[in-house]
């Protein structure tokens, strides 16, 4: 479990290999495989893992809001640090053993577009149709890309980072509150 | 798997002699209504008794998990996660906490892994309880849902007895799992360990589970009628199952079987021995019978592991202001209703950047609208029932 | 007669045989209550009316009496109006001639077979009168169902009856517990026997099936359904119009079941009872025989599931219907050419 910066275990082996054969970047840290791939790429290297590499089950896919324009939370230590983007990211596991990774595609905030992978995973669909729902990203070729989770009228996608939480606009954030002991405090 | 599918699919296959050209009727099933497990609305286009087309309508209960999760420090939101599949909830509290560990690095003991192996099954024998009871419920069967629930009963009183909470426990804490008893500022700590005789309790419920479950299986599984309802209904081949994303029971009923406790181990599965119950049809029947027996292998493993567990402490050392370094972890666990894992993104703070929720439910009724098409009105009740999703678990 | 003049004997008989109905009913409704309980591991009503709840059914009525009564806004009126009142009367009338005792009959016409089958199959008319003019798209499919299973259930219920017609020579209810009752000789001793063991045994059990399919009692309740169609037809019913359907249904019970008993187990008759007891006896026979049924009923009940639609369909269509008359023409065979 703990990984020292320095050791190659087998996952970073699997992970590297795997960026390899499919043209991506790998990042391996805590037990988790991510892949960086070009979105032109999307559909064609996601199919290459499902048929090559034998990642063939389809887990989840969703959308992250990296931003600066945060409204809630003071979740991160350096905003300077953060590039303004979306991500698009894909799991796909194997049936037969412990394989998975995570395919992950960066959108310019101006153009959130990226295609869809219903071709490849019916099960897609659903997903992409939260991620636009939440996000307001598209997906070219989406059969159904209709609101899945929010009412008919809602306007605005809520898990922007710039989209306001209205109880926190009524009563910030009363800080952590802790009602046990922590285990070296015992007498 | 060299079964016919297309000729499994629905041997409900009534013939229609005489053709009328009438208009397909759009008939509103849900939100409420009483079989539909929750809040769930499907728009369903019927021609007679036969459904042309179904629009699952979900989002009901939708709460904002994700987004909450942005403002909630990690050890608050440890009281939130197993809010989302409420039957099963410490094992959903479980792939969190144990993500949480991963990016700070602190490793629970191993007292409190294999506490924490004996609580996720235990809830995993009281969520497909549930199941094996309402199932035939829904088929028009009421009676087994007394006999299975009154046993659910103890297993609940057992878990209540550990952690104070029967549905939702709020039991991880990270670096290990909460002292069982007292605790806190006002309350001198009774005793740092699990209660006294809980260990004898335990076994006195598995008796009592094993005898609930060869109830069920003698009063259900051999029935006549509860075959001619199920078997060969709403048929699931492995390849579709795959492709959706179903896990857990509903994709072993269809032959593949995958069971993430084989896999990968944050909880000391690998020092058990339970078999992985697969079906062969990816029918209903299939379904509802991959659930039965993984009662009696949860049962096995409970017992092996009241045996297995070591002394020493139940919670590793842990700062009182968690925060969390900057990293991007994805751990999963076996749910009883399937894959359930978490996506967690920290840039550093004390609450997560960003909060994935892989839910079962989710993934499992996506397969909805292709199962139901060409599919009877009865056969929708069946077939819905056997994907045994919960609302909270689709809509997060 | 019990007084001489015709009018008041008429109007005794009517309160006597609703009466007669309603109390049986409600005995039926609070069985089902106490069983369905015993065979779920629980007890059942238990407050109301003292220890063992047997003013139950006498709340449940008054309960549902004093709820508001709704008519839906599109539904079509006198037709969802007059529904529960074709049913219940077609109930009612087929207990005119079921006899509690030789003299203790309504009116034993010489037709009573054919009489009781005539009426009972109006409630068919009643239920696709509810379904349809409920508006309400559950309503109608439960509507649609019900009609479907009750015509196809009353083709195996008439053919079992003309079996036991044919065995017994006469139409009349009364003749056919005498005939049962008559001796026939078999190896030098004279012994009566009912029909269900002169040959009848096939016929009985079609019979019980047909009359749970009749009756839209699980395992047949498709029209009902209550995990897939909230309520089918009965969806849109409250107060007193739901109050008759539901009396209703318990007093089809008893009344299908007083049928099967007269027919095939020797109604207010047993073997060892001296025809002069049989006046004060005889109902108390018969009510034991019908509780048996019932409780039979009822025990089915809290086991099975539902069938679906088209297997209740494939079953009277395919196997009860050839069986039956097949057994009309093995019945036949005995009377004429063996007795």
């Amino acid at each position: 479990m703990n990984d020292q910066p320095d050791a190659t275990t087998a996952l970073d082996v699997y992970g590297t290999g795997l960026a390899e054969r499919l043209g991506g970047r790998a990042v391996v840290e805590h037990d988790t495989v991510r892949i960086y791939i070009d979105r032109s790429d999307w559909v064609e290297t996601l199919r290459r893992a499902r048929d090559e590499e034998g990642l063939a089950f389809f887990s989840w896919l969703a959308g992250i809001d990296w931003s600066k324009d945060v409204e809630v939370g003071d979740t991160v230590e350096d905003l300077d640090d953060l590039e303004e983007r979306f991500e698009v990211m894909c799991r796909l596991s194997s049936i037969e053993n412990a394989d998975g990774a995570q395919f992950i595609a960066e959108l310019p905030k101006d153009d959130p577009v990226i295609d869809s992978i219903t071709s490849l995973f019916g099960g897609a669909e659903w997903h992409e149709r939260e991620a636009h729902d939440m996000f307001g990203i598209e997906f070219a070729g989406n059969p159904n890309l209709t609101p899945i989770y929010l009412p008919e009228g809602f306007i605005g996608h809520p898990l922007l980072k710039s989209y306001p939480l209205l109880a926190r606009e009524v009563k910030p954030w009363p800080g952590a509150v802790d009602v046990e002991d922590m285990p070296e405090e015992e007498s | 798997m060299s079964t016919d599918y297309e000729a499994l699919m629905h041997r409900s296959e009534v013939a229609v002699s005489v053709e009328l050209q009438t208009q397909d009727m759009t008939l509103n099933i849900g939100p409420q209504h009483p079989s539909t497990h929750g809040v769930l609305r499907l728009v369903a286009n019927v021609d007679g008794e036969r459904i042309t087309g179904v629009e699952p309508a979900i989002g009901y209960m939708h709460r904002g998990y994700e987004k909450l999760a942005e403002v909630r420090t990690y050890a608050q939101m440890t009281a939130l996660v197993n809010r989302i599949d409420w039957v099963s909830g410490f094992a959903s509290e479980v792939p969190f906490i144990v993500g949480v560990e991963k990016l700070t690095g602190i490793e629970p003991p191993p007292r409190a892994q294999w506490i924490r192996l004996i609580l996720t099954e235990l809830f995993r024998i009281s969520s497909h309880i549930v199941f094996t009871s309402s199932y035939p419920l829904e088929l028009g069967g009421v009676t087994p849902l007394f006999h299975a629930l009154r046993e659910r009963e103890r297993v609940l009183e057992i878990i209540e007895a550990m952690t104070g909470g029967r549905f939702h426990p709020n039991f991880n804490r990270v670096g290990g799992i909460k002292p069982a008893a007292g605790g806190g500022k006002t309350q001198k700590q009774v005793s740092m360990d699990i209660p006294e005789g809980w260990l004898e309790d335990v076994k006195a419920a598995m008796e009592r589970v094993l005898q609930a479950t060869d109830d069920s299986d003698t009063l259900v599984t051999g029935n006549e009628l509860i075959k001619q309802r199920t078997v060969g209904v709403g048929c699931i081949p492995a390849d579709k199952a795959i492709e959706y994303g179903l896990s857990g029971p509903n994709l072993r009923a269809s032959g593949v079987a995958y069971d993430l406790r084989k896999h990968e181990f944050h909880l000391p599965y690998d020092q058990v021995e339970f078999d992985v119950i697969s079906g062969q049809d990816g029918d209903c029947y299939d379904r509802y019978w991959v659930r039965l027996q993984e009662i009696r292998e949860s049962v096995k493993i409970v017992l092996q592991a009241i045996d297995k567990i070591p002394a020493g402490p139940l919670r590793a050392k842990a700062p009182r202001v968690l925060k969390v370094p900057k990293g991007q972890v994805y751990v999963r666990g076996e749910n009883p209703k399937g894959e359930f894992g978490y996506y967690i993104i920290s840039e550093g703070g004390q609450k997560p950047y960003r909060l994935k929720i892989r839910s079962t439910s989710f993934s499992n009724l996506s397969i909805l609208p292709w199962v139901l098409k060409g599919a009877l009105v009865p056969d929708l009740v069946a077939i819905m029932g056997s994907l045994d999703f919960v609302l909270g678990d689709v809509d997060r | 007669m019990i007084t001489g003049w015709f009018w008041v004997d008429v109007i005794i008989k009517v309160v006597l045989v609703l009466a007669v109905m309603i109390v049986l009913a409600l005995v039926a409704i609070y069985a089902e209550l106490k069983v369905m309980a015993h065979m779920q591991n629980r007890i059942g009503p238990y407050y109301a009316g003292g220890r063992w709840g047997w003013a139950q059914p006498f709340a449940d009525a008054l309960k549902f009496i004093q709820k508001e009564d709704l008519v839906p806004a599109g539904a079509d009126s006198v037709i969802f109006k007059s529904a529960p009142y074709v049913v219940v009367s077609a109930t009612v009338a087929t207990f005119v001639v079921i006899p509690f005792s030789p003299s203790l009959v309504a009116r034993n016409l010489d037709l009573g077979v054919y009489f009781l089958l005539a009426i009972s199959s109006l409630t068919t008319l009643g239920v696709l009168m509810a379904g349809w003019s409920s508006a309400n798209k559950y309503s109608l499919m439960g509507g649609l169902r019900a009609g479907a299973q009750l015509i196809a259930y009353e083709l195996p219920l008439v053919l079992t009856v003309v079996a036991v017609v044919v065995q017994a020579g006469t139409m009349s209810l009364v003749g056919i517990v005498e005939a049962q009752a008559a001796p026939i000789e078999i190896g030098g001793l004279s012994i009566s026997l009912p029909f269900l063991l002169k040959g009848q045994i096939v016929g009985f059990l079609i019979f019980v099936v047909a009359a749970v399919a009749e009756l839209s009692r699980i395992p047949f309740d498709m029209p009902i359904a209550e995990s897939e169609l909230t309520m089918g037809y009965l969806t849109e019913y409250s107060s007193l119009r739901f109050t008759m359907f539901f009396l209703g249904e318990y007093a089809a019970m008893i009344s299908m079941s007083a049928i099967a008993a007269t027919l095939f187990l020797g109604g207010y008759w047993m073997p060892f009872v001296p025809d002069s007891a049989l006046t004060f006896v005889g109902p108390m026979i018969l009510i034991a025989k019908i509780a048996i049924l019932v409780f039979f009923m009822l025990w089915i009940r809290s086991t099975w599931p539902r069938l679906r639609e088209d297997q209740l369909q494939d079953l009277a269509w395919r196997w009860l219907i050839p069986i039956s008359l097949a057994n009309i023409l093995v019945i036949a065979f005995f009377k004429v050419v063996v007795f």
